[in-house]
């Protein structure tokens, strides 16, 4: 099998009228990341704009309760709030060097699509943004932001309404728009080489996580976890500790309500391989292998794929996948606000969630590193309605 | 031989034109669906697409992606279908049917047991709009290692430039020359090149050449009547079918007519 697979997953399952594009933009890819210019000049948007390196922190009084050494990456502290900007920056950047004038992208929560429309504007490229139409209605702080920014939120009405559809909405237009347009995705899936260049631009992640890691204990972690949507934030903080063997690899993907109640997003605790999107991976579908629709709290994890590297990490055993119900991210997000000072993203709290329950197994001594992908304002709606729906809040 | 390629050859030895259509299968239900085949098949019409619906359909516009969801939520599926399929060929009817679908319904259906109940039931071919040459080895193994299997139909597009000759190297059954950039159904809103690509594609394909996407009468053609063999169209049969309540009639009017047009005969 060819460079374009992960063993089985991955490929590139798209219309032949995108067969060309997807050619001329692996070459450019692959000229880009052979080019010092072009790194010199992605780090520097980074620094300077981003406002990388973010720091590894030690969360003192979550590691004393838990009874083990907890670090937290803090890509929320990067402009526009997750580590999506790190790969919209990689991408327009190239977008750029192939002399397309135009961004399209696809969003759920909002987050991609605000991180697209704020490097559309840096750059001054007119941005698109497909959005499914219930998703607009859920998201609207998000909306107004890329609306800001300059961008056009173009509303989907198909399907289920929702990220899915404007994925398929945006790769629709891209068939149609190719010439002058670069469709910039927003998570480690999509056609080959998209999952490899969604990788590529989050892997600083873990660049920084390992040598801070390393100053800090002088060795690598036990444990390095992080969620997983489309799974790239996860990629991004594996990928430098994927060649380390004792590194813990682990994947939290959202389990919604529970797992047996089919109201979930975990697309490799019973998903089985299919074809969306361009790629081969697990997939989350019903009997008619129609996709199903996903279910989580965090809109960010709704997704009913995964990206095809995570699959085969699952499947080689280099990766352990595992889920966390709504209920228990919600109030993983409260120990954190609590215990830290720090708001997370609702998608982030799912990999504090089951970092709790891993503590129990480890010693003092040990460590877990963990990707705290995002920072909570967005969520600032949701949060209050679970809680005072549950009565938590007063 | 197979259906499609025995309807092509008269066709051909007519000196005529060829004539397909594709409707959504499961609309307006199973029995209707039916209904219009045969409609179909007894007004002339040379090969019929069958939709299969599928739940993310990223190859079509917003006709077939609407019809597509309308069918599934009628309770369509691919083993309705193939019951639809079998039901037809048991009545004697021998049109060529085709099944455009996606990828993972044929994956999930299991790909050796999709290609023996398609050989089975009677279907000649595949068009599968997100599987591209490099990704059909899976595919066409187990189609060459069932006997009967349907001809995995190939797609080309104004884009697709020097894939051209590869792409048609072994296809069989027909070309399907999508006419335009993007997706189903866009009113005759052809690629600026479109009689030159034609002209491409027809210099280097040993099979009949249909163009496809967008057409809506025998005169959205005419200006390409003399390079393809024939022309296939999706969206504008689907309105057509749902404005008139899916009356047989009416279908097979439409085919007629489309097809004395093209052939230079009175309508
Ligand atoms: C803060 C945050 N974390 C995680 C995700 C999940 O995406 P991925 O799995 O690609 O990192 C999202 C997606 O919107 C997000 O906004």
């Amino acid at each position: 099998m060819s460079s374009k697979y992960y063993g089985e997953f991955g490929g590139q399952y798209v219309a032949e009228t995108l067969m060309n594009t997807l050619a001329e933009l692996e070459r450019a890819f692959e000229d880009a990341i052979r080019d010092p210019k072009f790194w010199e000049e992605y780090h520097y948007y980074l620094r300077e704009y981003v406002g990388r390196e973010t720091p590894l922190y030690y969360a003192k009084r979550l590691s004393e309760k838990y009874g083990t050494k907890i670090y937290l990456k803090r890509e929320d502290l990067n402009h526009t709030g997750a580590h999506k900007i790190n790969n919209v920056i990689g991408q327009i950047l190239l977008a750029r060097r192939m002399g397309k004038t135009k961004v399209i992208a696809e969003t759920g929560a909002g987050q991609h699509g605000v991180a697209t429309a704020t490097g559309a504007a840096l750059f001054d490229m007119e941005c698109k943004v497909y959005m499914g139409s219930e998703d607009i209605e859920r998201q609207h702080l998000n909306v107004m932001r890329m609306e800001m920014l300059g961008a056009k939120v173009v509303s989907v009405q198909s399907g289920s309404n929702t990220l899915k559809d404007a994925t398929n909405e945006a790769i629709r237009t891209w068939a149609k728009e190719a010439e002058d347009t670069f469709y910039v995705i927003g998570s480690a899936v999509g056609p080959h080489p998209y999952p490899r260049m969604v990788k590529e631009f989050q892997k600083c992640i873990s660049i920084e996580a390992k040598r801070q890691f390393m100053e800090k204990e002088g060795r690598l972690p036990d444990v390095v976890m992080a969620c997983v949507g489309g799974g790239s934030n996860s990629i991004g903080m594996f990928a430098d500790f994927i060649d380390e063997p004792g590194v813990e690899l682990i994947g939290v993907e959202a389990a919604g309500m529970g797992i047996e109640t089919g109201k979930h997003a975990s697309a490799m605790a019973l998903g089985r391989p299919g074809v969306l999107h361009g790629m081969r991976s697990y997939l989350l579908q019903d009997d008619d292998g129609n996709v199903q629709l996903a279910h989580s709290i965090s809109a960010g994890l709704d997704y009913p794929g995964v990206g095809p590297e995570h699959a085969y990490l699952r499947d080689s055993g280099r990766a352990q996948y595992v889920s966390v119900t709504d209920d228990e991210a919600m109030e993983a997000l409260a120990e954190l606000c609590r215990l830290e000072g720090i708001i997370p993203a609702i998608e982030s709290a799912h990999a504090l969630a089951y970092a709790f329950r891993k503590a129990k197994t480890m010693t003092k001594e040990q460590a877990i590193v963990l990707c705290l992908s995002g920072r909570g304002d967005k969520d600032a709606h949701t949060i209050e309605s679970y809680f005072s729906g549950k009565g938590y809040m007063n | 031989m197979n259906r499609i390629e025995e309807r092509l050859q008269q066709v051909k030895e007519r000196g005529s034109k060829a004539f397909i259509t594709y409707m959504t299968a499961g609309l307006p239900d199973m029995a209707g669906s039916a209904a219009i085949l045969k409609a179909q098949a007894e007004a002339g019409i040379d090969v019929i697409e069958l939709g299969i619906p599928f739940s993310d359909p990223v190859a079509d516009g917003p006709v077939i992606q609407a019809a597509s969801y309308r069918a599934i939520q009628k309770g369509a599926n691919l083993k309705k279908i193939f019951e639809m399929v079998r039901q037809v060929r048991s009545e004697g009817c021998e049109v060529p049917i085709v099944f455009m679908m996606y990828f993972n319904t044929a994956m999930y259906y299991g790909l050796a047991a999709f290609a023996a109940k398609c050989a089975e039931v009677g279907v000649d071919g595949l068009i599968i709009p997100d599987l591209p040459y490099e990704e059909q080895p899976q595919m066409t193994k187990v189609l060459d290692e069932t006997p009967g299997a349907p001809i995995l139909i190939q797609l080309v597009t104004p884009a697709s430039g020097d894939r051209i000759p590869m792409i048609l190297e072994n296809a069989r059954g027909f070309v399907y020359c999508v006419s335009s950039m993007g997706v189903t159904g866009q009113e005759a809103d052809f690629h600026r090149n479109v009689v030159s690509y034609l002209e491409q594609v027809k210099a280097v394909s040993k099979i009949p050449v249909m163009m496809g996407f967008g057409i809506r009468t025998a005169a959205d053609v005419e200006p390409m009547k003399n390079t393809i063999d024939g022309c296939i169209v999706g969206s504008h049969f689907i309105r057509l079918m749902e404005e008139s309540n899916y009356s047989t009639d009416v279908a097979k009017d439409y085919v007629r007519t489309f097809k004395a047009q093209m052939n230079g005969e009175k309508g």
